[in-house]
């Protein structure tokens, strides 16, 4: 079995509050592991402790007690640094650097350089397709444009595990849209990524497996099947039904005892999806 | 229906994350470079650069007052406000400016996306550091050729100007015009005046670690700016510190105490005054110039390494 992304182990993380001798538990004896390759969400609401779990495994702060690994290496290893790529929430970089010059800055401090530097950036500048913004200094991006050179900065290094804390806040349906689908991909080249959000439709579509945090504790974790699902209801969604068909369909079920139609309707896009038709639609109409 | 706003990630080309880790060196000067020239950067871009108008301006207009004096000493007045000028802003330039820089990178989470890549601590501060002198020895030097250019034209104006009232006179030898004329070259520019300079960037290096180390615990810049201000006009008191409390028997062990801990605490920035005299025509003595240079290095030093000891284990 391969060795696990990250590893907390009881962790448990007291902050203290001034000079005065009161004490905040931010987490209390978490335990939880993301397996490498996967896409884990930790969920939760302000103050749940996700962040403060975060920065435990990034080694920004120590563990009161219990532990955190990354890839076997204790959290507060350098070498644990290599593996990881983070994105902060609402991350502001060097508003005086431009977006390739922020790649640069960051794959420099990662010990990369020449050709191998040059090809990276130019790679993820396509990747969060901002070619054109690439020479354009940060004070002038958008939150969205902020965030996606947040996530190429994360990855400048090529590392094996992606961190995101709250990946889409503040950003609107299309540049979250966007940042979904490149941690989708991320997946699929084989990247672990490790989220943070209370965005939970976000969650539901790119995580693999969901933990639940509250208090610093966590409170229900697997995968999204195993916490969503209702055991005793199936839904079908069928294409082209006739009246007929649908009335067939509502005698058979009359006919079998304790078997009930719960809901029935049109399907129905999603909010988000109807937005993002209409705003690439209209972007069509314009060019 | 396919979703467009997916094109851009699915037309980029395919990256593999390594299999294995990489090994990171104990030290690396390249991020030391990394950081302190982003610091240049930042500096340079945040226009840090024009209160160099306002020094050209200061010195400009010195150069240009009619003081009712001899030339020699209204070139040594020139000097002494230049001088003077260039050194105040140094310190000051020093203070705001690395006083500007961690907590401004801890308040806007840029420090965390730096401290996430494998980059020590020590190499951060020493970036950082390293960085404001930089800016702070490009600033002295400009500011320098500045005074250079003001004063070489005014003695230039003045050694003429005597050279032909002297020879019009008919009253003067050679010889008697030699030694008038070699008395304002003394008040001139010489290349002595840069040993002046180095006292300044001497001085502001100082200025800045200790400012560096109070910006690793304060809370804001602004605690940071006003405080290094107050430990600046305390590291000038270090003498009449010593000959009031120290020196008076009169005064309780725990003043006495007090005083000492203070002085080792606190640099002695009256100790690079010593460009004063240089300024003012006084030979310079190289072993001075030396000592200067390795007390400044020991304050680097060890301001350094109590800034790491506050920042090494610090939570963000």
């Amino acid at each position: 079995m391969s060795e696990p992304a990250v590893e907390v182990k009881n962790l448990t993380k007291v902050f203290s509050l001034g000079l005065r001798k009161e004490y905040v538990v931010a987490v209390d004896n978490l335990s939880f592991e993301v397996k490498a390759g996967e896409v884990y969400g930790l969920i939760g609401p302000n103050g749940s402790g996700k962040s403060t779990t975060m920065k435990v495994v990034l080694g920004l702060m120590a563990a009161s007690k219990g532990s955190a690994k990354v890839f076997g290496l204790d959290s507060g290893d350098i070498r644990a640094r290599n593996e990881i790529g983070f994105l902060p929430e609402n991350p502001y970089f060097y508003k005086h650097l431009s977006g390739a010059e922020t790649l640069r800055f960051y794959g420099k401090l990662c010990g990369m350089k020449g050709a191998a530097l040059k090809d990276r950036i130019g790679e993820l500048l396509k990747l969060v397709d901002l070619e054109g913004a690439a020479n354009r200094r940060l004070a002038g991006y958008s939150k969205g444009m902020l965030q996606r050179i947040g996530l190429a900065q994360s990855l400048i290094q090529n590392p094996r595990l992606v961190i995101l804390d709250e990946p889409t806040a503040g950003v609107d349906p299309v540049g979250s849209r966007q940042i979904r689908d490149l941690i989708m991909r991320l997946r699929d080249e084989g990247y672990t990524v490790f989220l943070c959000s209370h965005l939970l439709e976000q969650v539901q579509e790119v995580c693999d497996r969901v933990g639940i945090i509250f208090k610093g504790r966590m409170r229900r974790e697997g995968t999204l099947d195993e916490l969503i699902e209702i055991e005793n209801q199936t839904s079908m969604t069928i294409e082209n039904a006739t009246p007929e068909l649908i009335a067939e369909i509502h005698e058979l079920i009359q006919s079998r005892e304790g078997a009930r139609i719960v809901e029935e309707g049109h399907s129905r896009t999603s909010l988000e999806h109807l937005f993002i038709q209409i705003a690439e639609r209209s972007r069509e109409e314009k060019s | 229906m396919s979703d467009p706003t997916t094109n851009a990630a699915e037309s980029a080309p395919r990256t593999t994350p390594r299999a294995a880790g990489k090994s990171v060196p104990i030290f690396s000067i390249g991020r030391v470079y990394t950081i302190a020239s982003s610091t240049v950067t930042q500096l340079v871009r945040m226009k840090t650069f024009y209160f160099l108008l306002a020094f050209a301006l200061v010195v400009v207009a010195v150069g240009n007052f009619n003081i009712p004096a001899t030339p020699a000493k209204e070139l040594s007045m020139i000097k002494k406000v230049a001088f003077g000028t260039m050194d105040i802003f140094a310190w000051l330039f020093a203070i705001v400016a690395t006083a500007l820089l961690i907590p401004k990178d801890v308040e806007d989470r840029t420090l965390y996306t730096i401290l996430s890549k494998p980059v020590r601590r020590i190499e951060y501060l020493l970036g950082k550091l390293g960085g404001v002198l930089s800016v702070i020895a490009i600033s002295l030097v400009a500011m320098y050729a500045i005074c250079a250019v003001v004063i070489f034209s005014r003695e230039s104006l003045f050694v003429a100007a005597e050279y032909e009232s002297m020879v019009a006179s008919g009253q003067y030898t050679e010889a008697e015009i030699d030694e008038q004329l070699s008395l304002i070259q003394q008040q001139g520019l010489r290349a002595e005046l840069g040993i002046a300079v180095l006292a300044s960037f001497f001085k502001a290096a100082v200025v800045a670690v200790v400012t560096i180390f109070l910006s690793t615990f304060a809370s804001s810049s602004l605690f940071t700016i006003i405080v290094s201000i107050l430990l600046f006009l305390i590291g000038h008191a270090h003498h009449m510190a010593s000959s009031f409390w120290l020196d008076e028997s009169g005064n309780s062990v725990v003043v006495q105490m007090l005083v000492k801990v203070i002085k080792i605490l606190i640099p002695n920035y009256q100790l690079f005054s010593f460009s004063e005299g240089i300024v003012q025509g006084e030979a310079v003595v190289s072993a001075l110039v030396w000592q200067m240079g390795g007390l400044t290095a020991g304050y680097l030093v060890v301001f350094l390494l109590l800034s790491l000891l506050v920042f090494v284990d610090k939570e963000f």
